[in-house]
């Protein structure tokens, strides 16, 4: 990084302001980056084999008893005409989505009647048992992942840096208004800005351990002896909804999350989490 | 447009990579054997505790799905028990007990002491809540007396898949003594049809439905499954499925 990045032509205005003040810093501790990437991966595997044992049963009932009358959610396909066709019916609406879900590749480049395609699902091919344990194997790898990076985080006092404080709230529109270009100056902030605080504390309070929860509200052998939980997300069946539902969130998440790291910085994002080391803007403190 | 093609082509191209890379991961033997490890820990911490919620019934649903297996009408050991309505089956409990058994009908009907309107878990995601009643396996396991050597309580199944592999399945004694775990007779109030594993099958609301072996011919305590058929314990553990089917 040099005076290169600032004179660069077409930059925008977060972004050099983002990367070109302050010296390097130490960002990320090795727990934090190690614990970051292997959380990418089991989300990432744990999204493509849930598709895959989606596609087991390819739709979603706003009931606790398979009732097709609350259906909102079904991903078909009809071969009964001269050319297959692949349909997504949410919420009632029915559109033609072949070749993208219904009717797509089996997962050995043949097409199929099949929800999600192959590409999408892991493994490609329909093994709703491999896919099972795939799920299960980086289910758990999320959940000890997850609790070593509370308990390092705890341990060296810096989870509590991302956790959105009520003082953070009025900062929050400013955040944003600056990444909108309709501010030239973001608020001052601590390690994370206010709008991170928001994202990272949903993701890590809220979403994660929701999407934990709902799919373990699936298991009939937990809600054996956790029938509480399973009833406040509507019963077992219910929860399959609230799991799926779950996963686009996280999905929408990750978008906005790499679209960031993209925009705000790519380099100086990603040597924060591969080599620890940051140059901070000038409105970073080391605070909260 | 031609460069249009070649993107759409390459993304194609990168998407059928992708698969092939998944494919190839689930189907080699040393990756799969650390991933299948996870089902150790989900016996571990999940096992057969509690008890399966009962539902009202109220709740019941009378368009009870088949699914699995066809029907084994044509099997002639089945064929011979259906062809009279049941009324000559005998179940022959043995294996590793002190008192090997056959019960007939009519005393497993005898001894029908428990009917629980619960939930039916496919493995895969649709579920159908239904009123089971019939002989606590519990019940069963005192009258033949299981040996200290035995673990596993086998059941072997009429039904024969189309290539002719014989349908199995097991759970161990631990399983077997939930005070859920049934011999079923009757589903719904009615006796247990020929399409949903009658007379007797297995029922055991606290794993998945692909546990509750229908149509079971016999029964066997063993001390291990290793050299049963595929070794894995049952006809879908020997295709992949897990044995602890509780998640």
């Amino acid at each position: 990084m040099g005076p290169m990045d600032v004179a660069a032509p077409g930059r925008s205005r977060a972004r050099t302001a983002d990367e070109a003040h302050g010296p390097v810093v130490k960002r990320h501790n090795a727990v934090v980056r190690a614990t970051h990437w292997l959380t990418a991966l089991a989300m990432l595997v744990l999204v493509m084999s849930g598709l895959a044992i989606f596609n087991a049963a390819p739709y979603l009932d706003a009931s606790d008893q398979n009732n097709p009358a609350r259906r909102v959610l079904a991903i078909e396909s009809d071969t009964s005409g001269a050319t297959p066709v692949g349909t997504l019916t949410i919420f009632g609406h029915t559109i033609k989505t072949t070749g993208l879900l219904g009717y797509t590749d089996d997962g050995t480049g043949q097409p199929a009647e099949r929800a999600f395609p192959g590409w999408i699902t892991f493994p490609a091919e329909q093994d709703l048992a491999g896919a099972r344990r795939w799920h299960f194997f980086f289910g758990w790898t999320l959940l000890i992942v997850g609790l070593i990076y509370f308990i390092s985080g705890i341990v060296r006092k810096d989870l509590a840096l991302i956790v959105l404080r009520p003082s953070d709230i009025p900062k929050m529109w400013p955040m944003q208004a600056y990444y909108l270009k309709l501010r030239k100056e973001p608020p001052p902030h601590g390690k994370y800005n206010p709008l991170q605080k928001a994202g990272y504390t949903g993701l890590l309070f809220v979403l994660v351990p929701f999407l934990i929860l709902t799919g373990a509200a699936l298991s009939p052998g937990i809600d054996a002896f956790a029938g509480p939980l399973t009833a406040l997300l509507g019963g077992r069946q219910f929860a399959r909804l609230w799991h799926f539902a779950a996963m686009l969130a996280l999905i929408a998440f990750t978008f906005g999350h790499v679209g960031l790291v993209i925009s705000t910085g790519f380099f100086n994002n990603m040597r924060s989490m591969l080599l620890g080391t940051y140059r901070p803007s000038k409105y970073e403190g080391p605070g909260p | 447009m031609r460069r249009g093609l070649f993107v759409a082509s390459s993304l194609s191209a990168a998407l059928a990579g992708c698969g092939r890379v998944t494919n190839a991961l689930n189907e080699n033997a040393g990756v799969k054997g650390v991933i299948d490890s996870a089902e150790r820990l989900d016996h571990f911490a999940i096992g057969t505790r509690g008890m399966a919620k009962i539902y009202p019934d109220s709740e019941i649903d009378y368009q009870f799905p088949t699914n699995g297996l066809p029907t084994p009408t044509s099997e002639a050991p089945y064929a011979r028990v259906l062809k009279d309505g049941f009324a000559n089956y005998e179940l022959p409990v043995g294996g590793l007990v002190d008192h090997p058994q056959t019960f007939s009908l009519r005393a497993l009907q005898a001894l029908t002491s428990i009917a629980e309107t619960t939930r039916h878990d496919c493995v895969e995601g649709w579920s159908v809540i239904g009123k089971w009643a019939g002989v606590p396996m519990a019940r069963i396991l005192a009258m033949v007396g299981p040996k200290p050597n035995a673990r596993y309580v086998m059941f072997y199944s009429f039904d024969r898949d189309e290539q002719g592999t014989p349908f199995y399945g097991s759970i161990d004694l631990h399983q077997a003594v939930h005070p859920q775990t049934q011999l079923a007779l009757k589903l719904n109030g009615k006796p247990i049809d020929a399409d949903h594993g009658g007379p007797v099958r297995l029922r055991i609301p606290t794993q998945l439905a692909y546990k509750s072996t229908k149509w079971v011919q016999r029964i066997e305590l063993v001390s291990s499954f290793k050299g049963i058929y595929g070794g894995q314990g049952g006809y879908w553990e020997d295709n992949g499925y897990e044995w602890y089917a509780g998640i």
